[in-house]
């Protein structure tokens, strides 16, 4: 066995796993409170790293300040998306929401693609970063371990709003009960838009951080989000926990699929959420609660 | 004397409708379809392949004394929509060919082509099979096969030390080009093989593969990725892991120049094993250069494989119209059966029999220009491969029969 080799698959895993659980957060939080399934989530993430190159080139900040930046960007555009689109049919099944979000994807990607064009970006990683480091005695970029750091870092800080601060516990109080919850005076419609605004600029600054990585491209959010709705549904829609376990199961299975089995990666992923679903149609936090 | 009068005048009015009807025709452009990708990661890839179209048809001006009309058709990549697309153009558009195809249409169009009844004319596409077993009579191809392509890797091989002594790794998308690769090195004698990894096909982090080829002690890794995003992802994280500096990227059928102007100096730790053109090859090509002049001019950059391929495509076929004298799907394929055309990839003519392109391949590094040209900074230095040594036996040898 080699156990080197095992070790890196897990870090790639794990590095892997918290650009997921970034966005998954947010996917989790907008179906957990608006039940919206929100096609237009990887979108959202592609943006983020086309704002981040709008604002390095464009106005001329370096990378760390564009990595602020570009959420604060992307946040009232989709707040505004929301607003426009699934505020009004927030009533109906949710298929339609489905569909909304879908064109709303389709949309997005097509505005990119008008304004910066269908070619690539290559972003290089910021200067002190680009750099290998020896991580037991195995050579790996320096900038995945700081982007991966960035992303478990503010994926912390939105379960402790969730968990610990009066607005989460109005998120909370929605997701276990919206009749009740609004009864007492919770303003459900500005909360979702707000929080739409929020898991937008979630996955935006994913888009970011993974822009050096994975390159920048208008379609560059559809893997990812593929791997979001994977994350969201085997840990359970709504529950935060469960995207927290999800990202990393989906993350790791993948690297060390890969490692190993290579081809088979995809296929093996996707038949264990299929028998983790079997067992337990909804996720295995999916109780419909956040946190 | 009224008779006369008449009959003068008639004859008059007659001769002016036909001159009419003559100068009508003259005036109706001759179409041509385009069927390639317009959207999705592989839309570089179709961007190149319709400037290189584009270009030459600006070049070549009127066939037949007729203006050029180009009917561009989305194929999504996908085989289906190849089928449908292909079929509208020549039913609804009527267009006298089809160009622009890369394998997953070259390889759907096969089995209506004798439906379609038109000249095929691809540049892009790398099944062997196209032009071997499932060869048809109205398919014809300008680009390499896979199978000269193995050719050229083992020569390639045997004419740089470095890689005879390498522990070979294959790293590549998991579909049957790739696949192929991997044998085709495994064929080397003396190769050292240590390992392959394939890739699913919506692969974007490399991390996992290229952990296996470093584990297995790779120093030179081939690269069958998908021409396009993923292989431009591959690539630079191959570079981010240190993997450049310890193994030598080898390319199977070269870099678009969209992708090594990208790449930058990255791209000068990749060798290509048979690109399907060089535009560095002006020197030797007087057609090159003619078409890399234009190429610039038109769209301000360098002329990518692609764009010089399907340019040359498009040459053969304008010529094989000329040849004709007519847009009548018979007359142009027995035309493209015989002719032999300067093209910006060399002298190109079919095989005797075949469909397959009597065309060179061009084996070597990437590397830093001295002074910048058509835009480029970085471009292959271009050995080129020919058809007689890639391609040795007849059409029927090789399975094709008409």
């Amino acid at each position: 066995m080699d156990w080197n080799f095992l070790f890196v698959n897990i870090l790639n895993g794990v590095v892997y796993g918290a650009f997921l659980l970034l966005t998954s957060l947010g996917l989790s939080l907008v179906f957990g409170l608006g039940r919206v399934v929100n096609f237009a989530h990887g979108a959202l993430y592609a943006m983020g790293g086309y704002a981040l190159i709008a604002v390095m080139y464009g106005v001329g900040v370096g990378y760390w300040l564009g990595l602020v930046v570009a959420p604060l960007l992307v946040i009232p555009i989709a707040m505004a998306i929301e607003r426009a689109t699934i505020y009004p049919i927030r009533q109906r099944p949710d298929v339609d929401t489905l569909l909304v979000t879908f064109g709303l994807s389709s949309m997005i990607v097509g505005g990119i693609e008008y304004v910066w064009g269908t070619g690539t970006k290559l972003l290089p990683p910021p200067a002190p970063f680009a750099a290998t480091v020896d991580v037991l005695g195995n050579q790996y970029p320096l900038y995945r371990l700081v982007a991966a750091i960035v992303s478990l870092l503010v994926s912390a800080g939105v379960l402790a709003v969730i968990q610990f601060t009066p607005i989460g516990l109005r998120i909370r109080a929605i997701t276990d009960d919206p009749g009740m919850a609004e009864a007492l005076g919770v303003n459900r419609k500005r909360l979702l838009t707000l929080v739409f605004g929020c898991a937008a600029g979630l996955a935006a600054l994913a888009g970011a951080l993974g822009a050096p990585i994975f390159a920048i491209h208008p379609e560059m959010g559809m893997n990812i989000l593929i791997d979001s709705f994977l994350v969201v549904v085997l840990g359970g829609l709504g529950s935060l926990t469960g995207s927290v376990i999800g990202a990393f199961f989906v993350s790791l299975t993948k690297s060390i699929g890969g490692g190993y089995f290579a081809e088979w990666s995809t296929a093996f992923l996707f038949l264990v959420v299929a028998m983790a679903l079997i067992l337990r149609p909804t996720g295995i936090f999916g109780r419909g609660r956040v946190g | 004397m009224r008779g006369l009068q008449s009959a003068l005048f008639t004859g008059f009015v007659s001769l002016l409708c036909l001159s009419a009807g003559g100068s009508a025709v003259a005036q109706e452009p001759i179409k041509v379809g385009i069927l390639t990708i317009r959207s999705g990661p592989a839309k570089p890839i179709g961007d190149d392949i319709l400037a290189g179209i584009e270009t030459a048809t600006k070049m070549y001006g009127r066939v037949l004394n007729r203006p050029i009309e180009l009917v561009v058709e989305e194929s999504l990549f996908n085989a289906q929509a190849a089928v449908t697309k292909a079929t509208k153009l020549v039913q609804q558009n009527q267009v006298a060919s089809i160009l622009g195809t890369s394998t997953i249409e070259t390889l759907a169009l096969l089995s209506v082509a004798d439906r379609l009844r038109v000249p095929i004319v691809t540049s892009n596409s790398g099944s062997a099979a196209i032009t071997r077993e499932r060869c048809n009579r109205w398919l014809f191809r300008t680009n390499a096969e896979d199978l000269m392509s193995v050719e050229s890797l083992r020569e390639l091989v045997e004419k740089t030390p470095r890689l005879q002594q390498a522990k070979w790794f294959t790293i590549g998308h998991d579909y049957p080009w790739s696949r192929l690769v991997a044998s085709s090195v495994k064929g080397v004698q003396d190769l050292q093989y240590v390992g392959e990894t394939f890739a699913p096909l919506d692969t974007t982090d490399w991390a996992p593969f290229i952990a296996r080829a470093r584990a297995a002690g790779a120093t030179a890794v081939i690269m069958p990725v998908t021409l396009g995003v993923p292989l431009l992802q591959f690539i630079q994280q191959a570079n981010e892991f240190g993997l450049t500096g310890t193994a030598v990227l080898v390319s199977p059928i070269g870099l678009p120049d969209w992708l090594v102007e990208k790449l930058g100096n990255t791209s000068t730790n990749v060798i290509s094993a048979g690109s399907w053109a060089a535009w560095r090859y002006e020197e030797a090509w007087p057609a090159t250069k003619e078409f890399n002049q234009a190429f610039y001019a038109m769209h301000g950059r360098v002329a990518g494989m692609q764009s010089l391929q399907s340019g040359s495509a498009t040459l053969m076929l304008y010529n094989a119209v000329t040849k004709a004298g007519s847009v009548d799907p018979e007359a142009i394929v027995e035309a493209l059966e015989t002719i032999e055309v300067n093209t910006p990839v060399g002298s190109l003519k079919f095989q005797p029999n075949g469909r397959q392109a009597l065309v060179s391949l061009f084996l070597g590094p990437y590397e830093k220009l001295d002074s910048p040209r058509y835009g480029a900074t970085y471009a292959q230095r271009a050995d080129p491969f020919p058809a007689s040594k890639s391609l040795p036996k007849s059409a029927a040898e090789y399975g094709c029969k008409l």
